[in-house]
């Protein structure tokens, strides 16, 4: 059975949660390996993986430039350049934060390639949230392809009165400058059409709607919910009530 | 419309003019639609046609957009306006329940944020909180209703532009409004297309809704109207049936076109080139074969894999001299915009080559080719992005040069736009968003003219436009290619006509 939208999230953010609190090195690694799988498993591994990289490479580098060089309990000196000293200490601090902040990062960005927009955005509006907000998390979808195909547009258009554009994405990116204000105004004037379209449409609407997109769930789904935000939130209070709790 | 029950939507507007604006776009103008009617409203390009058709639908509203004075009358309630802050609101979305509309543009109906087809046409219903066994009925319904019955859970970006025509049409009738409106729906539409089109909107008359359709082309198909309005600077300056429109003679004057009657095919144009030419053709296509290759270029982006991709165009090869005028006809996703891209470097072929005067353009960016082929898209949207009428026509020329001026000017006045030079394109009416289009690509004074679907949104005024540049720029030598599903047109201008099918190039008949 398909998993509802509101469990991966909850899953995934529990997880987050509790992997943070319990700052464990055996936990941590093993919801990275459990993401890590669970991603080749779901078949997105590779857009995964460029928008990890690009989101924990700085965050891993800094810690380890941070804590690794500079630990001020660290006893153990691996090597030494002025004020910084390498501490093994130091070392094992960075990469357990290192661990950690990547399991919360790889689950979130697992549940967010993996879940069905439009079935999220069904399930918010079955639950009353505004359509106005369901509008903006269903564009964060449609948006982009959207930009992207009236940027094309609009560079084919421009190419085709003499505008010279070098093949590759260094010639695209330079070339950009040409296209950004054009883009701008034609998005806004789109927004003007689509908003009487929207209007006409009943989307300003104040009553009460319905949701054409079925989103299957269960009553088990519903319990595994109310325990994975029970568990996040004890793992919370377990945290502040022993801060020392778990960590090595 | 002798009927005695009230008309399903009336107007009389006095006066109608635009937030900011001084003249009115429309005035002293009174019109009603009976329940189970077909009107025509005709007129040329900035009559005031898609002004009206937006009012009456509730897209344009009166207060925010401009002051109305009048009244619309919507099944019995009657609304009137003196053009104060007391007036009455339009509450567009009870309105568009009752009143449906599709606009020039189909995709500007959607929402944009719904994945499927289905989900798309029930947009509105789930706005209007309509139980969901009640919306799944709907959704069928519309959808046998338009065509749309196998492209339920197709994603509407992915739709071809009939395919969009009929879902924005499906969106704006699946709450059964009492009225749809419909602005220019044939522009653009191949005979199949069109005859669908038609049977729909039998359909609906039948039912009992009263159809609107707002076009500047007097087609076929519209003869079966019950009424024509032909509207004239916003105004209606002739109302009756089809046959005393046609008798008193009002459609040309107004700018409406009027496709010959089908009397046989007419004869190609007189070759007005020579015969034998020196040197190398202007464009010659090599045996060339093009295939998307989507799939392949995603790397990364492999997740949604894709059909197959089959090729659009398959081995053409021909040739155009200069000073001649080549017709390609074809239905619609015959692959004629996809061999038109291939003349100015837009697109590259997957094999065979394309010379523009014996030179081979296969690597060289769009924007040097650009120099020799001018290239008008279908859409004049496409192809507008600047600021003003002016800047459009300039971009691309050498800056600050005097030949520039002059380049833009006379532009300009071969489509008889010099007067809007200020203007905004956007604010202009499609036909002359399409000239500027043209005028854009006349500036840079190209050898070779590629025009795709020229035809589609001009109005009368605009064909004429469109006729003498074609002539008077293939009597300066230049070889214009242009592509069309209206085979009238390309018979009328053409000195020789190729067919192209599933694309493959064929003699033709």
């Amino acid at each position: 059975m398909r998993l509802h939208p509101l469990t991966s999230l909850a899953a995934a953010g529990s997880t987050a949660v509790i992997t943070t609190a319990a700052a464990s090195w055996p936990l941590s690694l093993t919801v990275i390996a459990a993401a890590a799988g669970l991603s080749v498993a779901g078949g997105v591994a590779r857009r995964m993986l460029p928008v990890v990289a690009v989101i924990l490479a700085p965050l891993v580098l800094s810690l380890l430039a941070m804590h690794g060089l500079f630990f001020p309990e660290g006893t153990t000196v691996l090597a030494q350049w002025g004020p910084a000293r390498v501490t093994v200490e130091g070392l094992h601090f960075a990469l357990q934060r290192a661990a950690q902040l990547s399991a919360a990062v790889l689950v979130l960005l697992l549940c967010s390639f993996t879940i069905s927009v439009p079935d999220l955005v069904a399930a918010l509006s079955a639950r009353g949230v505004h359509a106005r907000f369901a509008f903006v998390l269903a564009s964060t979808l449609t948006l982009l392809p959207a930009i992207s195909s009236r940027l094309g547009r609009i560079r084919q258009a421009q190419e085709a009165r003499g505008l010279v554009i070098m093949p590759g994405i260094v010639g695209r990116a330079g070339a950009f400058r040409w296209q950004a204000v054009p883009l701008v105004l034609s998005l806004v004037e789109d927004a003007g059409t689509r908003s009487a379209a929207l209007q006409a449409r009943g989307f300003g609407s104040t009553g009460h709607r319905t949701s054409y997109r079925a989103v299957q769930d269960s009553p088990v789904q519903r319990w595994v919910r109310l325990v994975l935000v029970l568990a996040a939130v004890a793992a919370i209070a377990a945290r502040l009530w022993q801060p020392t709790a778990g960590a090595s | 419309m002798g009927q005695s029950s009230p008309p399903a939507l009336a107007a009389g507007i006095e006066e109608f003019v635009f937030s900011g604006e001084q003249e009115p776009v429309l005035a002293g103008l009174d019109v009603a639609f009976a329940a189970g009617s077909l009107t025509a409203v005709l007129g040329g390009s900035g009559s005031g046609k898609s002004t009206l058709g937006r009012l009456l639908a509730g897209w344009l509203l009166p207060g925010d957009g401009g002051t109305l004075t009048g009244f619309l009358e919507l099944a019995g309630t009657c609304l009137r306006f003196i053009g104060t802050a007391a007036d009455p609101r339009i509450d567009p979305g009870s309105w568009g329940r009752q009143v449906g509309f599709v606009p020039q543009d189909p995709a500007a109906a959607l929402s944009t944020i719904r994945a499927t087809v289905a989900e798309e046409l029930a947009f509105g219903l789930e706005n209007a909180g309509i139980d969901r066994a009640t919306m799944a009925g709907a959704v069928r319904h519309t959808a046998a209703l338009t065509g749309l019955t196998m492209l339920l859970d197709r994603d509407p970006p992915t739709l071809s532009g009939g395919q969009l025509r009929r879902l924005a049409i499906g969106c704006a009738v699946i709450s059964r409004p009492e009225v749809l409106i419909m602005d220019e729906p044939f522009a653009s539409l191949d005979t199949d297309g069109a005859e669908d089109l038609a049977a729909l909107v039998r359909n609906l008359v039948q039912d009992g809704t009263a159809v609107v359709v707002l076009s500047q082309r007097a087609d076929a198909f519209l003869h079966n109207a019950d009424t024509w309005l032909v509207l004239a600077g916003g105004t209606v300056a002739a109302a009756g049936s089809p046959a005393e429109i046609v008798a008193a003679g009002a459609l040309e004057l107004a700018g409406v076109v009027c496709p010959r009657p089908q009397a046989g095919p007419l004869p190609l144009a007189e070759p007005g080139f020579p015969a034998v030419v020196d040197g190398p053709p202007a464009l010659e296509l090599r045996d060339v074969s093009f295939t998307y290759r989507g799939t392949q270029r995603r790397g990364w982006f492999r997740a949604q894999p894709g059909p197959p991709a089959d090729p659009v165009l398959h081995g053409l090869s021909l040739a155009v001299s200069a000073g001649e005028i080549l017709a390609v006809a074809g239905p619609n996703g015959a692959g004629k915009s996809t061999l038109l891209r291939h003349l100015n470097g837009l697109l590259q072929p997957t094999a065979g080559s394309v010379l523009v005067r014996g030179r081979n353009i296969g690597g060289q960016p769009a924007g040097r080719v650009a120099a020799d082929v001018g290239l008008l898209f279908q859409q004049p949207r496409d192809q507008l992005f600047e600021r003003t009428v002016e800047r459009e026509v300039r971009f691309g020329l050498e800056p600050g040069q005097p030949a520039a001026d002059q380049a833009v000017q006379q532009a300009l006045a071969a489509v008889g736009l010099e007067h809007l030079a200020g203007r905004h394109p956007a604010e202009l009416p499609a036909s002359q968003q399409r000239l500027l289009a043209l005028a854009t690509v006349l500036a840079r004074r190209p050898s070779v003219l590629a025009l795709d679907e020229p035809t589609v949104s001009l109005d009368g005024h605009g064909l004429a436009a469109l006729d003498r540049v074609v002539r008077s720029t293939t009597a300066e030598g230049t070889a214009v290619v242009l592509v069309t599903h209206d085979l009238d047109y390309a018979r009328s201008i053409a000195h020789r006509l190729v067919r192209i099918e599933a694309g493959r190039l064929l003699p033709a008949d």
